[in-house]
């Protein structure tokens, strides 16, 4: 399961994910992200609560980032320990900005 | 002396120390004349039997072991009951006389015709003359599986109708699984679901010992019966395999057609329970087979005038329950029960045709020859009959699941998996990479292995030593693929011309300790093992 807050202040979106971002709810969270980036410039994601992430879940990330590279930035704060080792096998490290 | 035929005589009126010794004279002359070689007392019209008549009786019945006395109405059975008479020899009340001229007949049987004759009451008249020891034996084992916790319907009363006699039931607005099935095919799924529901529940019944017969014993005699029919090397080969299935104390109905389960207001009823009997489910599995395939397999319209249903619907609903039974899809698994079941029905079909006296001709030898064909390749193929029968009774191996391949069913694989990695106590973060690693691998099956259609999967988890280690094996019988075949992407790239595919699989190998893949027999085996 995989809540979404999203908070949008001006051109400036926070969302914050808690629970898993896997294939089963990556889908949703893609979708949930396309509708809400038309104006954002800066995008920020909480990883804070997110407990597990797989591949489908590292697809998306890339979509948003290369969607973000077009039009400002995209960070991830609070990653913790397990998801990073999965950013780092995957080279993600480098793709991303990580806080 | 020879011994000549049942001699009945009738007791009339009243017998007491008035004319005990007159009727005594008169009885003796009678079987003196005929020669009798056994006797039975009509009691039918008998008023009142006093000790001096009782002590008549005693004498007679030293001469006659086996004496009956019949027909005895309430009154005087009460005597035989209180005296310890009917302990000591053969005492039958006498059934109540129900008349069903005008009654609305509403159903008709291969042993029997059943009316309605009240607005409460139906009565379930027998064809054979003498089915009374039959009418009690199935009001007994009824009365026994309800006991065992079966819902079923019991009769309440034997009565006598005409030449014939009877079992009153109380009347049911029911309809039967095969009425529904013709009448209501969108409701397939449902009535496999429920039929299984109740065959698992019938085999998960133990049954005291001795209270119910053998079904291997009557299979091991039909087995023999095919002596004839057979070269020597397939009947040997069936009478040892038929020999080799193990006794267990499990409930077998022995009929478990969908015309003998029976819906009424939201309650599942078995009915037809003179068949119960105690043994291997394979026997059961092997009846049904002949229920909805075996005994059509020439005759395919025939399914359509017994149970009301095409010969496809049949089909279709045999593998179902297959599936539902044995609670997998596996092709090998479900064919391997499958196999063992047809030889059970193919044994009891062609025994049944030499019973009834070979026809063959037309539509008979067409029968014998193909069931008989069939026998002898699943022999050719078939070492043992018995299965784990616990397998579907009691759910399967606890180290391995089978599941739909469908993305849906993730979170469960993911829970099953961890419930097992919990149990060994591993850390947090290398669950989580398995996790990932098996959400890939299970996820590719899901989208490719049967695209479009859908199939199943298992996925098996082991725990190994030295160094301590975790085997996840994942098992589908779609189309050959090997994954780990794919080329890694390149991790250097910037986030522009990294591409979105190839990522899980380069997790995958990242993350775990040794892949295998390899492809046997129809199925993609794909182990993942990571050191903990």
């Amino acid at each position: 399961m995989l809540n979404i807050n999203k908070n949008l202040d001006g051109e400036k979106l926070m969302v914050a994910l808690e629970g898993r971002l896997d294939t089963v709810t990556a889908p949703e969270f893609e979708t949930e992200l396309k509708d809400s980036l038309d104006a954002v410039t800066e995008l920020i994601m909480d990883m804070k609560d997110l407990e597990y992430i797989s591949s489908a879940g590292l697809r998306v990330l890339l979509t948003a980032q290369k969607s973000m590279n077009q039009k400002g930035t995209m960070k991830l704060i609070n990653v913790n320990d397990t998801v990073m080792e999965i950013f780092d096998v995957t080279g993600f490290v480098d793709i991303l900005t990580i806080e | 002396m020879a011994t000549n035929d049942t001699l009945t005589v009738a007791l009339k009126g009243r017998i007491d120390s008035g004319n005990a010794a007159d009727i005594e004279k008169e009885i003796q002359a009678q079987i003196d004349a005929v020669d009798a070689g056994s006797l039975i007392l009509d009691a039918e019209e008998l008023e009142y039997i006093s000790s001096a008549g009782l002590r008549v009786i005693l004498r007679l019945r030293k001469k006659y072991p086996d004496l009956r006395v019949i027909n005895v109405n309430s009154e005087v059975y009460e005597i035989f009951d209180m005296t310890g008479f009917n302990q000591m020899m053969k005492v039958e009340k006498a059934y109540k006389v129900v008349s069903v001229e005008g009654c609305e007949e509403i159903g008709k049987g291969a042993n029997g015709t059943i009316y309605r004759i009240d607005k409460d009451n139906v009565v379930k008249v027998y064809n054979n003359a003498d089915a009374l020891e039959d009418i009690e034996h199935e009001r007994e084992v009824a009365r026994l599986a309800l006991i065992l916790g079966i819902p079923t319907a019991i009769s309440y009363d034997v009565v006598k109708v005409g030449d014939s006699y009877g079992s009153v039931f109380e009347f049911l607005n029911a309809r039967s699984f095969a009425k529904i099935l013709a009448d209501e095919p969108e409701k397939f799924e449902w009535c496999a679901e429920e039929y299984v529901e109740m065959l698992k529940k019938i085999h998960g019944t133990e049954v005291p010992e001795g209270k119910l017969p053998s079904i291997k014993s009557e299979f091991v005699e039909r087995a023999g019966r095919l002596k004839e029919h057979l070269p020597a090397e397939y009947s040997e080969k069936l009478i040892r395999l038929m020999n080799d299935i193990p006794e267990v104390n499990r409930m077998i109905h022995g009929d478990y057609h969908t015309k003998n389960l029976e819906l009424q207001d939201d309650e599942v009823l078995l009915i037809d329970m003179d068949t119960l009997a105690v043994g291997h489910p394979v026997f059961e599995l092997g009846s049904i087979f002949n229920a909805f395939i075996g005994f059509f397999e020439v005759d395919t319209d025939g399914i359509e005038s017994f149970q009301g249903f095409s010969a496809e619907t049949g089909r279709r609903l045999w593998r179902r329950v297959l599936e539902l039974y044995l609670g997998t899809k596996d092709e090998d698994a479900i064919r391997d029960v499958e196999d063992k079941a047809r030889i059970i029905g193919y044994t009891r079909l062609i025994a049944r045709s030499v019973k009834r006296g070979l026809n063959l001709e037309g539509q008979g030898k067409a029968e014998y020859e193909i069931w008989r064909k069939n026998l002898m390749e699943l022999l050719d193929r078939t070492e043992t009959l018995a299965f784990d029968p616990d397998q579907s009774v009691n759910g399967s191996d606890p180290n391995e699941l089978d599941i739909e391949a469908i993305t849906e069913n993730l979170p469960k694989v993911l829970e099953f998996i961890d419930s097992k990695l919990e149990a060994v106590g591993c850390p947090l973060k290398t669950q989580m990479q398995i996790d990932v690693a098996a959400e890939e691998i299970f996820v590719n099956i899901a989208n490719y292995a049967y695209s479009p259609d859908k199939g199943m999967a298992k996925v098996r988890v082991e725990v190994g030593d030295d160094p301590l280690h975790v085997s996840i094996t994942f098992i589908d019988h779609g189309v050959p693929y090997d994954p780990l075949a794919k080329e890694d992407p390149n991790v250097n790239l910037s986030a522009e011309e990294r591409q979105i595919g190839g990522l899980g699989i380069f997790l995958v190998k990242n993350t775990m300790d040794d892949l295998t893949y390899e492809y046997i027999n129809g199925s993609n085996i794909l182990t993942l093992k990571k050191n903990l």
